[in-house]
């Protein structure tokens, strides 16, 4: 709940409205009934005999489903109430409102009940910046439901409203006119349905029934039930996990081509779409957990892979999309999001995803499906992202009215600096990228050798790693700094401020081992370790900001794949001082670790301080304790086996993870906390 | 054979695999509207190989659309999946049939100028 706004959803449906359960959007008020980036509803007010009700409660009962107890009046200072009106509302298809009054005095009683409805149909991106609408508006009584509609060109979007009992239906709202005995009740179930309609369809007679929700319980007790358990000393580490697996649970969306299976969306509720990066990242960190949002992730992402060199969408041949959108601003090509490729990490990544996928899983018929999207991936990096034809990663948008700027996730304006806090110009080649491509290489070379049987191109990748990483660490290391550049400008001068990127190269594996010494040191050190994690960007540097969106801010997510570098590197105890770090702040936040806080000094502040964002549950931020949990636990397939190699702060005590599904079937872990990391971060810098 | 509706499927048939549509196993029915009159194509996708038929038939994705919408997809100048989401193509059946095979459709030519800047040259030895 954000402002006192209550949000429900099911993949990329969602209801955001206040906690009496009414909707009164304006155009850049963001609640109302949203699906695939449409605004189905933006009024949905209550009142019974012309009177707004008032909030008694709200009870959250799962992410899909709540519940409104509300009395007639909103006076806040004495409530006479002979009356109680339930809004049970769940989201699916539109959404269900079971309606129900209770008559508390000994007289029966007559009321009016209405319920006032209307849709702007505003495109999310209409919402976030207040556009106006070019199409026209219908409103039509048909078969006892109420047809709400809008129409531009070929476009079109509906919303069918109806109830179980009879009602006067307008075409703002619906009426009942009732009477309630001594001590009774009435109710009335309400659906909303939301239609899209191509060129000469109709609107079906649309009714959704319960089971949509049963099935929804259901399937989130599975999920439950499904994933390894956690039994440990530590209680808050507990709530934590079992927080991150049901906001996971929430965070799945199904694109209308996965045959329902599910992929982790970017964040709640404004990102509840496929985006490349962050749908990679999440399926990473939940590996362990849940290994099929990897499978679904990397079938889905196959499927929409670029083919085709388009500027507009930032598309090139083998290219993995940044970011799909359904709206009308989408449609019209007045955005570029059918899908938008404008991300240049997406597609290493995406090998590197499906290689770790196979060692955990040994799913080799997946390897063997995608072979021709990940060999298009790879060629992608040679082909069409070095720019500079320097043989590295570079991005400059192609699309430059609505194309996105920074291509890799620092994507803010100012977050590839100098130390003198200048900004380069383009193309630009961040760091971590080229530890991405190197990883890509290196584990395209294992699939093409084991399982596409292509001993050729096994053995052109590895060279071509090889080569990579010796020139990086010759390009992009500051010598007086003793760490990797964020970046070259497209001279290929170093852009040399010292950032948390240094942690990403560590996870690739790019470093050479006589330099990570110094970045374990630099990670750990005063200037980038708040004592709760790792900062986007140094201290001292020109742009250091401790509430710069990444430029001071602590990200969890970076953190996490900070954490398994340093267990990459060998670097057991400073990852377990992040782990703790990070897991330390989710207790702050009831175990829902936000997008990023504050990069103040934790001895300073005491607590970590939110960075305020949009979108809470965030899906890295979700994955995160997943992913602290395989670093902390040193959790490693090896072949069909599953290595253990524990080093866990001391804070955490007993820990095991119970019923870890891999290759090896099912398999538990055990570790103690031995690891001082108060003495960590005494002896740092 | 001078429209673009024409050249794309005869093409497509001349060519008979397409590794792009490795993934995709099934059949469409295309259903071209012009003048009152339906043009109808059927395409058996089979990993890769493609059967391409100018007539109707039982398919697991059916697509309706004007034929100048077609031609305007075949030629480039229309982006396939913004046309659906905008409701000028509208597709039955398996939908993810059609999000593989909009691949086939050409992008939009690339200005000169943005793509000098942009890219495609081969790495330095």
């Amino acid at each position: 709940m954000n402002d006192g706004l209550v949000q429900i959803l099911d993949g990329n449906t969602f209801v955001v409205s206040d906690d009496r359960g009414d909707i009164e959007a304006s155009l850049t008020d963001p609640t109302g009934l949203f699906s695939f980036d449409t605004r189905f509803l933006s009024k949905w007010v209550l009142t019974v005999n012309g009177e707004r009700l008032g909030a008694l409660s709200v009870d959250d009962l799962q992410y899909f489903e709540t519940r409104f107890f509300l009395v007639p009046g909103t006076g806040t200072v004495y409530i006479d109430a002979k009356l109680s009106v339930i809004r049970q509302r769940s989201v699916g298809m539109g959404f269900h409102e079971d309606l129900t009054i209770l008559n508390h005095a000994d007289k029966p009683v007559n009321l009016t009940v209405r319920l006032e409805a209307g849709s702007d149909f505003a495109d999310l991106f209409e919402v976030k910046d207040a556009l106006q609408k070019k199409g026209t508006y219908s409103a039509r009584i048909r078969g006892g439901q109420l047809v709400l509609g809008y129409e531009r060109a070929t476009f079109r979007r509906a919303t069918a409203i109806s109830a179980s009992e009879p009602a006067r239906i307008d075409k703002s709202g619906l009426t009942f006119r009732i009477r309630i005995g001594p001590h009774g009740e009435w109710n009335t179930a309400l659906d909303v349905v939301t239609l899209q309609l191509g060129a000469g369809q109709e609107a079906p007679q649309a009714r959704r029934t319960r089971a949509g929700r049963l099935s929804m319980q259901r399937n989130l007790e599975k999920w439950i039930d499904d994933a390894p358990r956690v039994e440990c000393d530590s209680g808050p580490l507990q709530t934590t996990y079992r927080r991150s697996l049901v906001d996971l649970a929430a965070l799945r969306f199904s694109p209308p081509i996965a045959g329902g299976h599910s992929l982790p969306a970017a964040g709640l509720p404004w990102f509840m779409t496929m985006f490349g990066r962050d749908s990679i990242f999440t399926s990473l960190q939940a590996l362990p957990f849940t290994p099929e949002l990897a499978a679904t992730t990397l079938r889905a992402l196959g499927d929409w892979q670029g083919s085709r060199s388009d500027d507009f969408r930032d598309e090139d041949p083998g290219r993995i999309l940044h970011e799909m959108r359904y709206g009308e601003m989408t449609a019209f090509e007045e955005r570029p999001h059918s899908p938008y490729y404008g991300s240049v990490d997406a597609t290493p990544l995406y090998v590197v995803l499906l290689d770790e996928y196979e060692r955990w899983t040994g799913d080799r018929k997946l390897v063997r499906d995608l072979e021709h999207e990940a060999r298009a991936a790879l060629n992608w990096i040679d082909e069409y992202a070095d720019l500079q034809g320097t043989g590295y990663i570079w991005y400059r948008r192609r699309n430059e009215e609505t194309g996105l700027e920074n291509q890799c996730w620092k994507d803010s304006w100012d977050s590839i600096s100098y130390r003198d806090g200048k900004l380069p110009g383009f193309p630009r080649a961040t760091c971590e990228l080229q530890g991405y491509a190197y990883d890509a290489k290196v584990r395209g070379a294992r699939l093409a050798r084991d399982i596409w049987k292509d001993r050729e191109l096994a053995d052109r990748l590895e060279k071509e790693a090889a080569d990579l990483k010796r020139r990086f660490n010759r390009d992009f290391w500051v010598e007086d700094g003793e760490y990797f550049a964020l970046a070259l400008d497209q001279e290929g001068n170093k852009v040399d401020a010292l950032s948390s990127n240094n942690g990403h190269l560590l996870w690739s594996g790019i470093v050479d081992k006589s330099k990570a010494k110094a970045l374990a040191a630099h990670l750990l050190g005063p200037r980038l370790f708040s004592g709760w994690g790792v900062r986007t960007l140094a201290e001292g540097e020109g742009r250091y900001n401790p509430i710069g969106y990444h430029v001071g801010t602590v990200w969890p997510f970076d953190n996490s794949f900070i954490a398994w570098g340093l267990r990459r590197y060998g670097f057991k105890e400073e990852a377990a001082a992040i782990a703790a770090g990070i897991l330390d702040a989710a207790e702050f936040f009831d175990g829902r670790l936000p997008e990023a806080f504050g990069g103040y000094e934790r001895s300073q502040t005491k607590y970590p301080v939110q960075y305020p964002t949009a979108c809470s549950p965030q899906a890295w931020s979700t994955g995160t304790p997943l992913l602290l949990l395989r670093t902390m636990l040193g959790l490693e397939p090896h072949g069909d086996n599953l290595v253990v190699d524990p080093a866990l702060p001391m804070s955490i005590g007993h820990l095991e993870l119970l019923d870890i599904p891999g290759r090896w079937g099912r398999i538990d872990a055990f570790g103690r906390g031995r690891v001082d990391v108060g003495k960590k971060r005494a002896a740092r810098g | 054979m001078t429209d673009p509706t024409t050249e794309f499927f005869e093409s497509l048939r001349e060519r008979g695999h397409e590794p792009r549509l490795r993934q995709a196993t099934g059949t469409f029915r295309f259903e071209l509207t012009k003048a009152g009159k339906i043009d109808r194509w059927h395409i058996t996708l089979k990993r890769g190989d493609v059967t391409v038929l100018h007539r109707g038939g039982d398919a697991d994705c059916i697509v309706r659309t004007d034929r100048a919408v077609f031609d305007r997809l075949a030629s480039g100048e229309l982006n396939g999946v913004a046309a659906v989401f905008r409701g000028e193509l509208v597709a039955e059946g398996d939908w993810k049939l059609l999000v593989l095979f909009q691949r086939l459709f050409p992008g939009k030519a690339p200005s000169p100028a943005k793509r000098s800047r942009a890219g495609y040259s081969r790495r330095r030895a």
